[in-house]
């Protein structure tokens, strides 16, 4: 009688919430879980349950998964449109059964907050389980990968079937010997290098004997194929590899089990690549047929969102989600603004906004992401705002910025007046998640109208 | 004099940014020789001299990796503080010269290197996030250190063993005293993390100048780091931005 009244009462909170235009995915699952604490193990859940969790990348898997597996007619519960912590889950959870608790959804795919793994997975117990990656986040939430990966381990039921990234010694450690397993990975590409570099690199020795690994290629942070000179570890082999990436074409092949497959190229960031091929070898491990995962990806789209690029007269104005906290977020982002071949200027504003006024933002991070990216002559002039402006200018300079290329400025907004546009091919607006309305929208504005007015 | 640096273990001590310390000494000293130890190496200080000795944060695995590989060098290591030898040892570093790591939901209870009478306490899910500010003697009073914590650590060691400095404001060892860290002669470990040298300007400027007394010490990017310092401070001087978690508590 108690799931019953949890079921009740979350629809109809549901109900009332979504009357008030609010989403109405988050306060439910607490109500539920105030109103029954085990409520994630105790509702009945849909024949099979996902679960795809990772630093990066969780949010568009789940996507593209829960699309794919209805392109395959199936009907899919999701949390897509709301929280991926425990609340969200049982929100989910609830909103797939019937107001008797049946269940009316064939199958269940939950992204994961990896942190919220201890209170989703023991009741969720999911039939499959996909790791993006494990990478450095938040330095005060996430400490470290191979603390969220021990969390992760900590709470997997033993039955899970694990979908894994071979290129992440980290994510791939995941589980115990009674976990089945299956890698995906991207083979080398001409951008890898041989050896890791960058401040954070959380593999570097072998875990069997502490012996420094070669890298049979190295992509970013952690991410690539390793060998033990010593012992001879190596990264686990990948049943579900990406190959032959033709970005300019759109074209990727794909090794799915044993067979080889031409595939359209959902995109040719390699985020999106790994993105593809775990849906991959999620959809394998479910049991769709090969020709049928292939078809889905000539339907499937990521979202753009990081990013987005205009040409204002003969400059390019790029907006780039630049996730403050996070330095590893942040790295690509430099990485990326590097790879454009023209002459820069970049307006930076990457401050907490919850740290402003009732903290001080602890800088620390900023000295795990690798702004020496940003130390190159094409960069013609960074101006920085916000409160935490000297700590990013003395980042830049010891990156090897010439002080003389950094202006800083209190207000965010005003960097975007200050910046010297003239001679410049390319002009950035890097901000971070919780300013993005606040300082993303009217920097791009106002750098929008400069450039009008200076073409 | 050209200054030897020993970083040991930089494969895995290397969490939260705090390498930068010793990449901001190397510009602010060019000269100087950074010796890498690997965790299969043996440590530079064995047979030589560094004139600085740093470790940095380690994950809990690397913590126990590190007593590992320099328990067998601890009479060394107790000859070198003794004579004088500069030794950092930054965020949960310190607590590999301690005599007991306790983590229960890890399971494991783990004797140290056994340098200092002081034993760390793990809470995996209790992660302690807080500033603090404190005067240290090698400044003046009007320039004290500031610094952050991030750590599932917290460390209990007689009063009796100096710390590394007493916070104004903010917590030392643990919630309930005020004396933060470690010093020996001329050894300092600290849970403070920013890293300690970029953020604190003043205080490196005296490291240098111990390292090498012959020198004048120049720091690198000097005027962006006392701004950055210095905006701090102010911060650090508004009682908004001050929780109850960062005051030292009762016994």
């Amino acid at each position: 009688m108690r799931l019953l009244l949890t079921i009740w009462a979350v629809k109809l909170s549901v109900f009332a919430l979504r009357a008030l235009g609010r989403q109405g995915t988050h306060v439910p699952g607490l109500i539920a879980r105030k109103l029954h604490p085990g409520i994630i193990g105790a509702v009945r859940h849909p024949a099979r349950v996902v679960v795809v969790t990772g630093t990066n990348g969780k949010t568009t898997v789940s996507n593209l998964l829960a699309e794919a597996l209805e392109a395959q007619g199936l009907r899919v519960a999701s949390n897509r449109n709301g929280s991926n912590l425990a609340a969200g889950v049982a929100t989910t959870l609830i909103g797939a059964v019937t107001w008797t608790g049946r269940p009316k959804a064939d199958i269940a795919v939950m992204e994961m907050d990896e942190r919220s793994a201890k209170l989703i997975l023991p009741g969720l117990v999911p039939d499959l389980l996909v790791c993006m990656n494990l990478t450095r986040d938040s330095i005060k939430r996430n400490a470290h990968p191979a603390y969220i990966a021990w969390i992760i381990s900590s709470a997997l039921p033993e039955r899970t079937s694990l979908v894994l990234n071979a290129d992440d010694l980290i994510a791939a450690s995941l589980g115990g010997e009674s976990n089945p397993r299956t890698y995906f990975a991207v083979d080398r590409l001409p951008t890898d290098g041989d050896r890791p570099s960058g401040a954070a690199v959380d593999v570097a020795i072998c875990p069997v004997c502490d012996h420094s690994l070669d890298w049979e290629y190295w992509r970013f942070n952690h991410i690539g194929k390793v060998r033990c000179p010593a012992c001879g570890f190596r990264s686990p082999a990948a049943a579900y590899r990406a190959l032959d990436i033709d970005a300019a074409n759109g074209r990727v092949t794909l090794e799915l089990d044993g067979e080889s497959h031409p595939a359209r190229l959902i995109n040719g960031n390699i985020v999106n690549v790994y993105n593809e091929i775990a849906v991959a070898a999620a959809l394998g491990r479910l049991g769709v047929p090969k020709d049928r995962i292939v078809a889905a990806f000539e339907r499937l789209e990521p979202p753009t969102t990081r990013f987005a690029t205009e040409m204002v007269g003969d400059v390019q104005l790029v907006r780039l989600l630049t996730k403050g906290l996070v330095g590893v977020a942040c790295s690509r982002a430099f990485e990326y603004l590097a790879s454009f071949r023209g002459r820069k200027a970049v307006v930076l504003n990457i401050d907490e906004v919850s740290e402003r006024v009732t903290d001080v933002e602890n800088t620390a991070w900023t000295y795990d992401a690798d702004y020496e990216y940003l130390a190159d002559d094409s960069l013609g002039q960074i101006v920085v705002g916000g409160v935490r402006r000297h700590d990013q200018a003395l980042r830049l300079a010891i990156a090897g910025v010439d002080p003389a290329r950094i202006l800083t400025v209190e207000s965010e907004t005003a960097a975007a007046d200050l910046i010297e546009l003239d001679g410049a091919d390319e002009v950035f607006n890097l901000h971070s998640v919780h300013n993005a309305l606040i300082t993303g929208n009217p920097v791009q504005k106002r750098l929008r109208a400069r450039l009008q007015e200076h073409a | 004099m050209s200054l030897t640096i020993e970083m040991l273990f930089p494969e895995v001590a290397n969490l939260h940014g705090d390498n930068a310390n010793i990449a901001y000494l190397a510009q602010c000293r060019p000269d100087a020789r950074i010796v890498r130890t690997g965790l299969t190496d043996t440590p530079e200080f064995v047979s030589g001299r560094p004139d600085l000795v740093y470790l940095g944060p380690l994950t809990e695995q690397g913590q126990l990796k590190a007593i590992q590989r320099l328990k067998p060098h601890r009479k060394r290591i107790d000859d070198l503080i003794e004579s004088g030898t500069s030794f950092l040892f930054t965020h949960n570093a310190l607590e590999v010269f301690g005599t007991r790591i306790r983590n229960d939901e890890m399971g494991y209870d783990e004797p140290g290197v056994g340098v200092f009478q002081l034993e760390a306490t793990l809470k995996m899910f209790g992660r302690y996030n807080g500033k603090v500010i404190g005067r240290v003697p090698e400044v003046a009073v009007d320039a004290p250190v500031v610094g952050y914590k991030s750590q599932f650590s917290m460390v209990t060691a007689s009063d009796e063993v100096p710390g590394f400095l007493t916070a104004d404001r903010g917590i030392g060892r643990n919630t309930t005293t005020a004396v933060e860290g470690v010093r020996r002669n001329n050894f300092i470990g600290t849970s403070l993390i920013g890293p300690l040298l970029v953020m604190n300007p003043h205080f490196t400027r005296a490291l240098l100048g111990r390292l090498d007394p012959d020198s004048e010490p120049v720091l690198a990017h000097e005027r962006l780091a006392v701004q950055a310092y210095e905006a701090r401070l102010t911060d650090f001087g508004d009682d908004r931005r001050w929780h109850p978690f960062e005051r030292v508590q009762s016994r």
